[in-house]
């Protein structure tokens, strides 16, 4: 007994209309396949790489169940430790001094790699953190003394050409220390940059005495973990907070949610037009076979078989689409791993190779969506066929229809208001998955209207006078704009979404052009890291003031703070804004006046979206107490957010006075290598060796770099999508052209010749490039609107000014009407050729 | 006897013979300062073990130990973190309807009075542990681990008890092999005990050694043997060897109290112990002499003492924390019950 | 030859009383038609181009409804069964035989003959065996496997045939069956599509306008607006 009721010799069918039309199948399988393919592999690499940061993370946590860390690089005081520990429910507390370094340079005058260098207590570690522990040289057994020296993670030992008993000089904490090499960290795992020392080696040496960053605590078994939780909450001061194992990696995985979000929609945008090109392709055949089916009908094959029938070769084509692309898309995920990184070019995940996990779960969802697609697509079809009237179609051509037949507007108008509609609604779950309803309603509503639009634009340029063969092209587009819009349905899909895509990328890197050309206005920028010690003191700050072809610095402080507990940190800098605030920062709108006695600070437009806050409130920050909120300025660097204030208000509020940043405003015609190498020289070792000294110049052309890189698998899917479209026009076109032989055949009888019917073909072609051109263009600059009001603000929670790529939009258009007309003549020369003109007896 | 030095294993100290306070003949005792820490000793314990009986009249064993190790001198370093001494905590029940040893164990660095040993009197803590001898003489302990939790008042019945020369106590042929040793017999216990989550009371007696030294085993010692019995008209023997690999005796000595008070100050020759019936832990494959005769040679003549133990699986095997793996139960003894320490049976003690 | 009637005793194969058709909501083609054809008959029904001969075709096979009357095959009243079971019927009882051909160009000519069957819910292997004996039957043996793009068209007509008869039908309906051949070869299709009908005991409606076809069978029949009058035919060859 068969599990489903398939109809009757569907196997035969099935088989004889793929045989006879091979090129067609394959078309729409790989329309499929690419569509699961582009989107298994955004999802196996994110995978990939979001388990791959998840483990760095882990290994540097060595996966305690709760940790508490201080919100700043400067630590808590350890009083806290004995504190925590005594806490009902806990089992252990860990502490640790948490600093991150660098490893020596490998090669003189390169920078050394970056290295988290651990203080731990190896007796609590061992309960709360076993992977932490060290294995000393020539010991079978662990390490618990850490007596002296420190123990370094593979991939630290590699990176310092370090070897257990030779001496490695590690800069942390302002301060560079040799320390012998105890042994290898095994548990840390092949990836992490990591080095472990004594707890009280490490306060010592690296100047945290009576200072602690982390604590890792190991709760009771079978202690309810809520309950510990908040009396651990309730314990820790405000520069502290607990930190989830789970959560750690969920942040690292929030980073770049959006970003997966985005690409994986794209992906599904993929999908969906490889859905509509399975559409189109289907149409064309049952409409092919409509004499077929009716003579199915006749033979007593009920109407439902007919409808399974093509749902089953859309089911079909959807299988080998869907298993072609899982298998693809698995080597491409593989290809751009070992390519771009983990990151898809995103800039989100730094270092390490990431191994690849086939996760079967995963290409078993993706390969039923590619199904799912597959059959909706056919769904329509399946019902054209299904209501063939056997008596009628066993007379009629493929076309049946009356060209007065009205085609209403209003299906597609709907689904366009619809897209209206739901662009204008709020983030769900914070991800835009109404933007993207959106896009996917403007889509439907677009190729829905098509046959509208068909009407709309023809119908007054048939009251033209034409030459013969555009006459009748034109007779034919008006009067059969169905099939018109079934050969556009795939072109007005893809040019829609390339065209959105372009010109979102087109705007968004204009954007990020012109603040960082506002944020970098200086000549040298200095960005001093392991600020644990407190940064660039005053005298330091003096000296490099007074260096030669100096003419001024601004100096500016950065400290994490934390505006609610269970939000991630955000970044408040002290800089010197008052004087010139549109100067300082690139502020969107003008700045307000400040009320008397009130401390303004301008905040960046994530932080302003996150935490509704607009300009003119008044706000309390950690730290700093009441401010006002002078205005808001746009930033692309810090998703959580920023806060800015003014330098002297930040050093009386905080008493802080170490700075972490200093701008370089050099005299004119100074050349900026000299003073670099002052500025490095100025610096004190330990210092030096953390700090990152850079020409904006080229900060921004790596900004740019690193953002084109990004958007790379953007510009190869915008590619892929078109290059789709174009092959769906070229199938459609040719089917359709085929179909029309006899059409053709009855012409040359009445004499008109074949040049003339090449050249009606060229002018349908042409005419129906340049109507899917328009409605692809007007739809897609509807869609990037929405891409850019609304996707990609409540995504990244920045905003940017819509720019238009006026030479890409006209190349697209040109090379759409080409290769319409191209396509369109090459299918006529096919059926014009040989015994066309026998076709007029031909039974179908 | 109480060489467990698990510390010394533990921890690879940086630190050389030179660095500790060495063990010296004519030392003389003085408490309550000597029930209180010795910091400047390389390791010392307060090890408590004895018999309880439940309201139910059930028997079972207990032992509770604290072991203070200093690792290390951190030499100028100020930090409150610098790692100089550990504390080391082990507590186990013996209970022959389980028909094995329940145990648990604590182990930190002292400091942040998290983990203390203080000087002056008897005042131990770690993390939830903890040792304290009050006002009145009488020492509480509370110790909990999986399952099982002890919390005990331990009331002295006699004075103090010196082993060796007035504290003194060789523990190998050189006489540098030495600890400085005092034992406190027949105390009083009363207290409660919880097991599988279900608290009773207690009542019972109990034995204290207090031990600190700065030397190690000698090298051709491989493990030792240890018995500590309260007798029931009052008396207190004590008897240990350290074994070499053959098996024969390296050292050995102990002492007798008698209900009188009459201290007898055992030598080598005057202690054997006779292996007699055998007992193989499947778990760890170690065969114990669980019922050994002991030989002692008393002013009134040689006593031969054939031991019990309370039941035969009292095998402790600490090796996941690094520990040794060594049997450790309540015994008895005709007119007698005490605790039985056997260790090095399974492979050689390093120390 | 002339016509013989029908034998009264035996329940007709197809049954048509009072049946009335109009194109277009206005254009009467027919009314009060008549029709009774005996098991084994076959019946011509000849026209004028637009009399409705076709019209009336599908009538029978329920493939169209008509405005009055009642078309009874098999005993069964066409009006009173739904959609589904009209199907069956013609799935089960009816065989078709189009004057364009309608062979299946992806399907082999075996595959093609046994679809009737298959539809019945046959398996196609013993579809496939049924097939090769009608194929044989019409002079096509050993070519079960040959695609329809090889034949002529009077070989593609004889598959046709095969087709309509495969499944073994009570009722044959032809519509201008010769049309799209020459004479000659015409002949020799009927004579095939008439001894096949007859030799299952099929009976035969055949629509044509060919006076010399319809010579061909027991009854031939002119379709006008009131009906269908018998007409008596000679033999072209007469």
């Amino acid at each position: 007994m068969r599990a489903i009721d398939l109809p009757p010799a569907c196997g035969w069918l099935i088989g004889g209309e793929w045989r006879a039309h091979p090129g067609r199948l394959v078309v729409a399988v790989l329309a499929i396949a690419v569509g699961v393919a582009l989107g298994f592999a955004v999802h196996l690499v994110n995978t990939a790489a979001l388990s791959s940061f998840a483990r760095a993370v882990g290994s540097v946590s060595g996966t305690a169940d709760v940790q508490a860390r201080s919100i700043s690089p400067r630590g808590v005081d350890e009083a806290l430790y004995p504190r925590l520990a005594r806490i009902p429910g806990v089992a252990t507390v860990s502490p640790v001094v948490e600093l991150s370094g660098r490893l020596p340079p490998r090669e003189a005058g390169m920078g050394g790699q970056r290295i988290t260098v651990l203080g731990i207590d190896s007796l609590r570690a061992m309960a709360a953190t076993p992977s932490l522990l060290g294995m000393p040289v020539g010991n079978s057994g662990r390490d618990l003394a850490l007596t002296d020296g420190i123990y370094l993670s593979r991939a630290a030992m590699v990176a310092a050409g370090a070897s257990p008993g030779k001496t490695v000089r590690i800069v942390a904490a302002g301060v560079a220390r040799d320390l012998r090499v105890a042994g290898v960290l095994a548990g840390a795992g092949e990836e992490a940059m990591l080095g472990v020392l004594d707890i009280g080696e490490a306060q010592w040496r690296f100047g945290q005495l009576g200072r602690l960053q982390r604590f890792d605590i190991k709760l009771d078994e079978g202690a309810d973990r809520d309950t510990v939780l908040a009396r651990l909450e309730a314990t820790l001061p405000a520069e502290a907070e607990i930190v989830r194992a789970e959560d750690e990696a969920s942040r690292s995985a929030s980073l770049s949610r959006a970003y997966r979000v985005n690409l994986g929609m794209l992906a599904m945008v993929a999908l969906l037009t490889g859905g509509f090109l399975v559409f189109s392709a289907q149409s064309l055949s049952v409409a092919r076979r409509g004499p077929q089916f009716a003579l199915l009908r006749v033979l007593g094959m009920r109407p439902a078989s007919l409808r399974a029938l093509v749902l089953l070769e859309g089911a079909a084509l959807g299988l080998v689409g869907a298993t072609l692309g899982v298998a693809a898309g698995f080597g491409m995920a593989a290809g751009v791993l070992a390519i771009l990184g983990g990151d898809l070019g995103g800039g989100y995940f730094r270092g390490g190779s990431v191994p690849l996990n086939f996760d079967p779960l995963a290409a078993a969802g993706f390969a039923a969506l590619g199904l799912a697609v597959a059959v909706a697509s056919s769904w329509w079809p399946a019902a054209t066929a299904a209501r063939a009237q056997p008596a009628v179609a066993l007379k009629a051509g493929v076309e049946a229809g009356d060209p007065r037949d009205r085609w209403p507007a209003w299906p597609g108008a709907a689904l366009l208001a619809g897209g209206g509609l739901a662009a204008l609604a709020p983030p769900v779950f914070g991800l835009p998955l109404l933007g993207y309803a959106a896009m996917a309603l403007l889509l439907a509503g677009g190729v829905v209207i098509m046959p509208w639009a068909a009407r709309a634009l023809f119908g007054p340029l048939r009251h033209l006078r034409w030459p013969l063969p555009v006459e009748l092209a034109l007779a034919r587009l008006w009067g059969a704009p169905a099939a018109a819009a079934v050969a556009l349905s795939g072109i007005v899909a893809s040019t829609s979404l390339m065209v959105a895509m372009a010109v979102m990328v087109t705007s968004f890197r204009g954007s990020v052009d012109e603040w960082l050309g506002q944020l970098l206005p200086a000549d040298v920028y200095i960005h001093v890291e392991g600020t644990e010690a407190g940064g660039l003191p005053r005298e330091l700050q003096a000296r490099l003031a007074a260096i030669p072809g100096v003419r001024s610095v601004a100096f500016v402080r950065q400290l994490p703070i934390k505006l609610s507990p269970d939000a991630p940190a955000v970044v408040l800098s002290g800089q010197p804004v008052r004087a010139d605030p549109a100067a300082a920062l690139p502020l969107i709108g003008a700045t307000l006046p400040v009320p008397t006695g009130a401390v303004p600070v301008w905040v960046s437009e994530p932080m302003a979206w996150l935490n509704d806050i607009e300009a003119g409130d008044r706000i309390t920050l950690p730290l700093v107490g009441p401010v006002f909120v002078a205005g808001i300025w746009r930033d692309y660097a810090r998703q959580f957010g920023a806060v800015a204030m003014d330098e002297a208000d930040f050093e009386r509020l905080t008493g802080d006075t170490g700075k972490t940043e200093a701008a370089f405003t050099l005299d004119p015609g100074q050349d900026a290598a000299p003073v670099m190498r002052a500025v490095r020289a100025a610096l004190p070792e330990g210092v030096r060796e953390q700090t990152i000294i850079a020409e904006p110049r080229v900060m921004r052309v790596q900004a740019l770099a690193i953002f084109d890189q990004s958007f790379m698998v953007t510009y190869a899917l915008e590619v892929i999508a078109i290059l789709i479209g174009l092959v769906g026009v070229a199938t459609a076109f040719s089917a359709q052209t085929l179909a029309r032989v006899r059409e053709f055949g009855v012409m040359r009888h009445l004499g008109v010749q074949r040049a003339q019917i090449g050249w009606q073909l060229a002018s349908e072609g042409a005419a129906l490039g340049l109507l899917g051109a328009l409605a692809g263009l007007s739809l897609g600059l509807v869609m990037a609107q929405v891409l850019i009001q609304v996707i990609n603000p409540q995504s990244f929670h920045w905003t940017m000014e819509t720019r238009l790529p006026w030479g890409l939009l006209t190349g697209l258009v040109t090379a759409l009407v080409v290769a319409a007309a191209g396509t369109a003549v090459l299918a006529g020369r096919r059926a014009l050729s040989g015994e066309a003109v026998l076709a007029v007896r031909d039974d179908w | 006897m109480r060489l467990l030095l698990l510390l010394a294993l533990l921890l690879g100290t940086p630190l050389a013979a030179q660095d500790f306070t060495p063990v010296q003949p004519g030392r003389v005792m003085a408490f309550p300062a000597d029930h209180g820490a010795h910091p400047d000793f390389r390791t010392e314990w307060w090890y408590a073990t004895g018999w309880l009986t439940t309201a139910g009249g059930e028997k079972l064993g207990f032992q509770v130990t604290f072991f203070r190790s200093r690792v290390g001198d951190a030499a100028g370093n100020p930090s409150k973190f610098a790692l100089k001494q550990v504390l080391f905590a082990h507590a186990a029940l013996s209970d022959p309807k389980l028909g094995r040893l329940q145990h648990a164990q604590r182990i930190a660095r002292a400091g942040f009075g998290l983990a203390e040993a203080r000087t002056g009197d008897m005042a131990l803590v770690l993390d939830d542990w903890s040792l304290r001898r009050g006002a009145d003489g009488v020492m509480r302990t509370q110790v909990k681990g999986d399952g099982f939790a002890l919390d005990l008042a331990l009331a002295p019945s006699q004075p103090v008890l010196l082993q060796g020369r007035g504290g003194y106590s060789q523990k190998g042929p050189d006489p540098a092999e030495a600890s400085h040793y005092y034992t406190m017999p027949q105390l009083k216990v009363s207290g409660r005990i919880v097991r599988a989550g279900k608290a009773e009371a207690v009542t019972g007696t109990a034995w204290l050694d207090r031990e600190w030294s700065s030397t190690l085993l000698n090298p051709a010692a491989t493990g030792w043997d240890w018995l500590g019995l309260n007798m029931d008209d009052g008396g207190a023997l004590t008897l240990f060897r350290v074994r070499r690999k053959d098996g024969s005796a390296l050292w050995a000595g102990g002492s007798y109290r008698s209900a009188k008070g009459e201290l007898t100050v055992l030598a080598p020759a005057d202690v054997r112990f006779v292996a007699a019936r055998r007992w193989k832990s499947s778990r760890t494959g170690a065969t114990y002499p669980v019922a050994p005769v002991v030989e002692v040679r008393l002013p009134g003549g040689v006593r031969r003492v054939p031991v019990t133990p309370l039941m035969d699986d009292q095998e402790l095997d600490s090796r996941g924390g690094g520990g040794p793996v060594y049997w450790e139960g309540a015994v008895t003894v005709p007119g007698g019950r005490g605790y039985l320490e056997m260790t090095g049976y399974l492979t050689p003690l390093k120390m | 030859m002339a016509t013989s009637s029908p034998p009264a005793a035996r329940t007709p194969v197809l049954a048509v009383h009072g049946l009335a058709k109009s194109v277009g909501g206005a254009r009467q083609l027919f009314a009060g038609l008549e029709l009774s054809v005996a098991p084994g008959e076959t019946v011509a029904i000849m026209g004028e181009s637009g009399a409705g001969k076709s019209t009336l075709l599908n009538l029978l096979a329920g493939l169209d409804v008509a405005d009055a009357g009642e078309v009874r095959v098999a005993g069964l009243a066409l009006t009173g069964l739904d959609e589904a079971k009209r199907t069956a019927l013609r799935r089960d009882r009816i065989g078709f035989v189009f004057q364009a051909f309608h062979v299946l160009p992806h399907l082999t000519l075996g595959q093609n003959v046994a679809l009737p069957l298959l539809l019945k819910g046959a398996a196609p292997k013993e579809g496939l065996a049924r097939a090769a004996t009608l194929l044989a039957a019409v002079g096509l043996e050993g070519r079960a496997g040959d695609y329809p793009a090889v034949l002529s068209g009077g070989e593609m007509q004889r598959v046709a045939i095969a087709r309509a008869l495969v499944h073994a039908p009570m009722l044959l309906l032809a519509d201008e069956p010769t049309g799209n051949l020459d004479p000659q070869i015409a002949d020799k299709v009927l004579a095939l599509l008439l001894g096949q009908a007859r030799a299952q005991g099929a009976a035969l409606v055949m629509v044509t306008h060919s006076a010399r076809a319809a010579a061909q069978t027991d009854r031939v029949l002119q379709l006008a607006a009131d009906g269908l009058h018998p007409v008596v035919l000679h033999h072209a060859s007469d």
